[in-house]
């Protein structure tokens, strides 16, 4: 279920992008916890189960903060 | 020892619910990796929520308190037709409601993707949502008393008790409640109302079905003749409505009989409605009142000449047999009752008598023997008020518990549900069917289509939405309601149960409001700790300031009855006992024994004792059929004390509370009513042979769940005890472990929670283990820097960094694109959806905010004025697809100051699951670290506001090198007296020493055995000194101290009060436009009030620049031009010139006032313009001064009403 972190191979562009459409984004099942892959005007509910509520999954971007 | 695998010992052996003071780690760390699938190892805690759970549950089934309104509100008749035509010849319809259906919450049929149909509370939680199941009516429909007809109608959707036999949770292990997303140890009691948490609170009323008798002065207000004196009964319907019905006593000897009916007050002669009652003559009623022997040596003259005077006063009305009255009184409450046309007015007054008067001893198809109860006691009613007025018997106090029960709030519930479906009947459908006559004159009852008609057309414009209201109820806490239900106060039912720790949340279920009606109450009396309410209300727990007294919570052994008991063999044992019919007015002669406010019979009062005795101990036994529960308060005869008697109850919503009954060494339980006729020992050398019949189980058991939990609090001053019980509920702890799946706008987090070593054996009993609430902190009292003046503590910065303290505050921000919009929420009305536009440009940075889908990236830091979420404007296709047109992303910002992390993104979709992507919700995490002016408190209400971090290396030290976490002022302690918290010192030092736990229950040590010496043996043990001192050095120098030093281990709670949430400074900021000084509020940045006080207090100081800095420079500092001459703002005006520049003008201002108009030709070096072109000379007699603005604004308020200020300028 869960993908290791992965370094990000493309450099974050710095110039300005273009929004589209958007690729289908993973999400958390609020009940059974599957991924439910969700575009943009799709309902919200789980695929596998019908489940109202789901969760982000946290980013696979290298979060990082300044320890002090 | 605990046994290393649970799971499978747990299926060999039920799970232990036996709990001692020790730590069990083992044991609660095995309970919290396995969760028991039996049942919960606290049942306490179950227990201390019953009232709650079990009232909801007792108004469903067969024979449930919504079965039995529905009975009481019986049919309802409707006629068409011309009013004025004969009753006869229009057509009737019949209805009444047979059963009210209440699901679960489940999904409605428009959900067609769930497998599951089941609503869990944990879903409603993370949705925002009620939790709430379907409400539905089956109505049984005659027309001219043909063939019933039954419809099933809906009645919306009502909130669900969570963990009531209508909620999923009910019976459900902790093992299953985990896999659920609840706590372990969920208990319920509340209700999921849009998210929130909302609890019904307890209500204090009048205990229902006794006679009180009252002496009130407004009474005298209520017209001629009126005395103070009263009876008050507060009669309860086998439903749990009530009736207060109330006898009035008049000047002359007449008794009034009061009642209110949908909050208009009614009087009628109570010989009225005791001719009505039963077939009498005025004989009876005349002994009725004086009893036998009315001529004997114990004559009565002052009952004697009353009793004649009601008889006499009666004759006006000239109404002599039963039916004669009962139509009277029908006549004139047929249309106050709203009884229907048919009915004759003899049963009208069946009907008023039915409803009204002593509802308790007879609601329905009530009997004729039922109606001879109600006579005989309101005859009890007349004699005891006789008695009052006579000073032979003293008033009762409505303010001691021993004349209150308590409100449920299921029963509270069920009240509203029932006046509401009353309603639908009444009102609702009667006005409906009117309309539709009124439209379709043609049609009538008896017209074949009629049924259909009633179905299609005439109920649906009926609201049936029972749900909606009740929900309202519930999230406002008003109560709308024609009747008032017999309630003193509209608003204020329900709370939200705070979850800021366990010992919060857990306080709100024990919590018993006095009603809000008593909080604006002038005199005090009401908030008085009365000796009546021992071992039921808590002396200790209750707040200080506004509500002290009114909010109170019940002692942790107390319980609330909610079921009704059998006593149905009670009055063949009274009978047995040698209680007779005959009385007298004499109490000296005969008493009376009453069962739920009925009269069983008489005896004297010297068989009185015998047979309160005699049952008493039958009860405690179970013979007899006596149940335990019941309430024998036996009123002995005395001199001008309560009005004598035996009064048992066995009804519900009354508190009762487990002592030792010595006769038999059991278990009994007493009520609030005769606990103050017993005699008690408090502890067992207490107990007077031959007089005492009851022992405590324990002395702590007076105390509450919380007031429980101060270590030794017998120590202590007891408002320092009041005030932990306070901080205990402010304390940042754990709200539970299920916080993943919690919503709450705000709850904070102890990340460093420990087990207190000093604790009561309670706190394993209650699993507040579970819930760690503080910090063990080894504490030195001494005056070390400074820093620890005046309730300051210093920590010790390496204890900071190694977590002492640390908490979380974690914040839930729901981010609804729809809100407030129209309410249809269809998935055909979807206008915004999240999202970046497509073909919008999205810049580099708002990438490293949001994801792809426009929503933030989980574990992302994030400050003030980040962009939290993107969205955008859609509408529909003809595909159904939502398309962008406008290519606008609008993003949602984060507004507050402090930095967050992004802990949870929630998409919350709709029932149905239809929706996109139209609200979220965000959970933020705010790392809260202690910092300087964060306020601490131990457990013995001293509390103190960290004042610095200091470094490790200057704290002082022991001569084994200990360091304190805290240092506290030794100031904090002799005005305080909170001896508790030395004894905590030294029983948490010799605990950690030894490594154990502490037991600290109060009341334990005394006198000869000292707290002092059984710890510091321990400590001696241990190779400390005796009374807890140590020789220490300072960290600085490195001398030993002069003195040595009080140094021990307490238990520390971190409040929840912190300096980032109050801070407020400012220099400059956000001004009020009309006065121009600062504005109010933290949070927008205004500025603190320099109030008159701290005007004064700058004044005597001196400090006059400072004072001029806040009250002008700091506020409304303003410059503005004058005119000398004439003393005026008003007239100046700035000058105008061609030469001037556009932006800084000409900069000098002339008095308009003072100057003469020139004609347009002149020229000069005095003349100047105004915008207008004129031109002027003269004026020119004007200075800048510095005033405040409000002046200026004040000269121009004057000035509208006409009034003039002159300035007189100098130099």
């Amino acid at each position: 279920m869960s993908q290791a972190y992965q370094v990000p191979t493309v450099a974050p562009s710095t110039t300005r992008d273009v929004a589209g459409d958007g690729p289908a984004i993973n999400y958390l099942c609020g009940d059974c916890n599957s991924k439910v892959p969700l575009k943009r005007g799709d309902p919200i509910r789980c695929k596998e189960c019908g489940h109202r509520v789901l969760y982000k999954e946290r980013t696979k971007r290298m979060v990082q903060f300044e320890a002090r | 020892m605990p046994s290393s695998k649970p799971s499978k010992s747990s299926k060999l052996k039920p799970t232990d619910t036996k709990w001692s003071c020790e730590f069990d780690t083992a044991r609660r760390e095995n309970l919290f990796r396995h969760p028991p699938k039996d049942h919960s190892a606290y049942p306490l805690l179950k227990d201390a929520i019953a009232p709650h759970v079990e009232s909801f549950n007792a108004l469903f089934g067969e024979d449930g308190l919504i079965a039995r309104g529905l009975k009481d509100i019986g049919t309802k008749y409707y006629f068409d037709g011309d009013a004025q035509a004969p009753i006869s010849s229009r057509n009737k319809m019949s209805i009444r409601i047979k059963e009210v259906i209440v699901n679960k919450p489940q999904l409605t049929d428009a959900n067609k993707f769930s497998k599951t149909r089941s609503i869990l509370p944990s879903e409603c939680r993370e949705r925002h949502v009620t939790y709430r199941g379907k409400v539905s009516g089956r109505f049984e429909v005659r027309i001219n008393d043909g063939d019933p007809h039954e419809m099933i109608r809906e009645l919306g959707q009502m909130p669900i008790m969570m963990m009531s036999s209508l909620c999923h949770l009910q019976n459900n292990s902790p093992d299953l409640l985990v896999h659920r997303k609840e706590e372990a140890e969920e208990q319920g009691g509340y209700f999921v109302v849009n998210g929130i948490e909302k609890i019904i609170r307890l209500l204090v009323v009048n205990r229902r079905n006794f006679p009180m008798a009252i002496v009130r002065p407004s009474f005298v207000n209520r017209g001629p003749t009126y005395t103070e004196f009263g009876i008050i009964t507060r009669s309860v319907r086998p439903d749990q409505t009530s009736q207060t019905n109330v006898l009035h006593y008049l000047n002359d000897g007449n008794v009034i009989f009061r009642f209110s009916w949908r909050k208009a007050e009614y009087l009628v002669p109570v010989m009225m409605i005791l001719k009505a009652l039963v077939e009498t003559n005025d004989r009876e009623i005349f002994d009725g009142i004086v009893g036998r022997n009315q001529f004997g040596e114990s004559k009565k003259e002052f009952f004697f000449d009353r009793a004649e005077l009601l008889l006499r006063t009666y004759k006006n009305y000239g109404l002599y047999t039963k039916s004669q009255t009962r139509a009277y009184l029908g006549e004139k409450f047929r249309v106050v009752l709203g009884i229907p046309e048919n009915m004759s007015n003899y049963d009208c007054g069946t009907e008023f008598l039915r409803k009204i008067v002593l509802v308790h001893l007879g609601n329905l198809d009530v009997t004729e023997a039922q109606d001879n109860d109600k006579f005989k006691m309101l005859l009890f009613m007349i004699r005891k008020i006789y008695a009052l007025v006579s000073a032979e018997c003293a008033v009762d106090n409505p303010d001691a518990v021993q004349n209150q029960e308590i409100l449920l709030g299921g029963f509270l519930y069920g009240m509203i549900l029932k006046e509401n479906l009353e309603d639908l009947l009444t009102t609702g459908i009667r006005a409906a069917l009117r309309d539709h006559l009124r439209k379709v004159p043609e049609e009538s009852f008896a017209t074949p289509e009629f049924l259909r008609t009633l179905q299609s057309k005439i109920l649906p414009r009926v609201n049936h939405n029972m749900g909606a209201k009740l929900e309202y109820f519930m999230s406002t806490g008003n109560l709308v309601s024609p009747t008032g239900l017999d309630l003193q106060q509209v608003s204020g039912f329900t709370v939200v149960a705070e979850k800021i720790n366990f010992l919060r949340f857990i306080s709100h279920f024990r919590m018993i409001h006095r009603g809000s009606f008593f909080a604006q109450l002038k005199t005090t009396t009401v908030r008085k700790l009365l000796p009546e309410s021992w071992g039921f209300l808590c002396p200790v727990h209750t707040p200080d300031g506004s509500p002290c007294g009114l909010l109170n919570h019940l002692a942790h052994k107390c319980k609330i009855l909610i079921k009704s008991l059998d006593v149905s063999e009670i009055p063949r044992l009274i009978v047995d006992l040698g209680a007779v019919n005959s009385n007298s007015s004499s109490t000296q002669e005969s008493v009376v024994i009453q069962l739920d406010g009925r009269i069983l019979g008489w005896c004297t009062p010297k068989q009185s004792t015998f047979i309160a005795d005699t049952l008493r101990y039958w009860k405690v036994e179970g013979s007899h059929n006596v149940p335990k529960e019941l309430e024998i308060c036996y009123v002995p005869n005395s001199r001008g004390g309560q009005y004598p008697g035996i009064y048992m109850s066995s009804g519900p919503s009354r508190m009762l509370r487990p002592v030792k009954y010595l006769p038999l060494d059991q278990e009994d339980f007493v009520g609030p009513q005769e606990q103050p006729f017993m005699s008690i020992a408090v502890t067992e050398p207490e107990i007077i042979s031959g007089e005492s019949t009851h022992v405590e189980f324990d002395p702590t058991n007076i105390l509450s769940i919380l007031a429980n939990m101060t270590p030794f609090s017998d120590h202590n001053q007891s408002p320092r005890n009041m005030y932990q019980c306070q901080m205990g509920k402010q304390s940042m702890g754990t709200a539970g472990t299920a916080i993943r799946y919690r919503s709450d706008n705000k709850t904070y987090r102890l990340q460093t929670g420990q087990t207190p070593i000093v604790r009561a054996p309670l706190h394993n009993d209650y699993g507040f283990d579970n819930f760690p609430n503080g910090m063990n902190a080894v504490v030195a009292v001494i005056s070390y820097t400074g820093y620890d003046m005046d309730d300051a503590m210093i920590i010790n910065k390496s204890a900071h960094e190694r977590g002492f303290g640390h908490g979380t505050i974690y914040k839930v921000k729901k981010v609804d694109l729809e809100e407030g919009g129209d309410r249809s929420r269809s998935s055909k009305n979807v206008k915004k959806l999240f999202g970046f536009a497509p073909g919008s440009e999205v810049k580099a940075e708002i990438k490293s905010y949001l994801d792809d889908d426009g929503l933030p990236h989980i574990g992302r830091l994030i400050g003030e004025k980040d962009i939290i979420a993107a969205w955008h404007h859609v509408t529909q296709d003809g595909n159904g697809k939502y398309v962008n047109k406008d290519r606008i992303t609008h993003y949602e910002k984060y507004k507050e100051k402090e930095i967050a992390f992004i802990e949870e993104v929630r998409l919350i979709g709709n029932e149905n699951g239809t929706d996109p992507l139209r609200s979220i919700s965000i959970k933020f995490r705010v790392p809260r670290s202690p910092i300087v002016g964060d306020k601490f408190s131990s457990r013995h209400g001293q509390k103190g506001v960290c004042s610095q971090k200091w470094p490790t290396y200057d704290m002082p030290f022991s001569e084994s090198g200990m360091q304190p976490d805290v240092i506290i002022n030794p100031h904090a302690f002799p005005s305080r007296m909170t001896i508790g918290m030395f004894i905590e010192s030294l029983a948490g030092k010799s605990g950690a020493l030894h490594g154990l736990a502490q037991d600290s229950t109060p009341f334990k040590f005394d006198e000869q055995n000292t707290a002092g010496d059984y710890f510091g043996h321990q400590l001696m043990k241990a190779g400390y000194n005796y009374h807890g001192n140590e020789p220490m050095y300072s960290g600085i120098t490195g001398e030993e101290l002069h003195a040595d030093i009080y140094i021990g281990v307490v238990y520390y709670q971190r409040l929840r009060h912190m300096v980032n949430d109050k801070f407020q400074v400012r220099t400059t900021g956000p001004v009020t436009q009309l006065t121009g000084q600062p504005i109010k509020g933290r949070k927008k940045g205004g500025g603190i009030r320099v109030g008159e006080m701290e005007r004064d207090s700058l004044l005597a100081h001196g400090t006059a620049y400072l004072l001029q800095d806040r009250l002008l420079n700091c506020s409304d500092f303003q410059r503005s031009w004058i005119c000398k001459a004439c003393g005026t703002f008003l007239s100046v005006q700035p000058t105008v010139s061609a030469l001037a520049t556009r932006h800084t003008g000409t900069g000098i201002v002339r008095c308009r006032r003072c100057a003469v108009t020139v004609d347009g030709w002149s020229r000069g070096a005095d003349i100047w313009e105004d915008g207008k072109g004129q031109k002027y000379t003269g004026g020119e007699d004007t200075t800048l001064v510095t005033v405040p603005g409000v002046l200026k604004y004040l000269d121009v308020e004057l000035a509208a009403m006409g009034i003039k200020l002159k300035y007189n300028i100098e130099p």
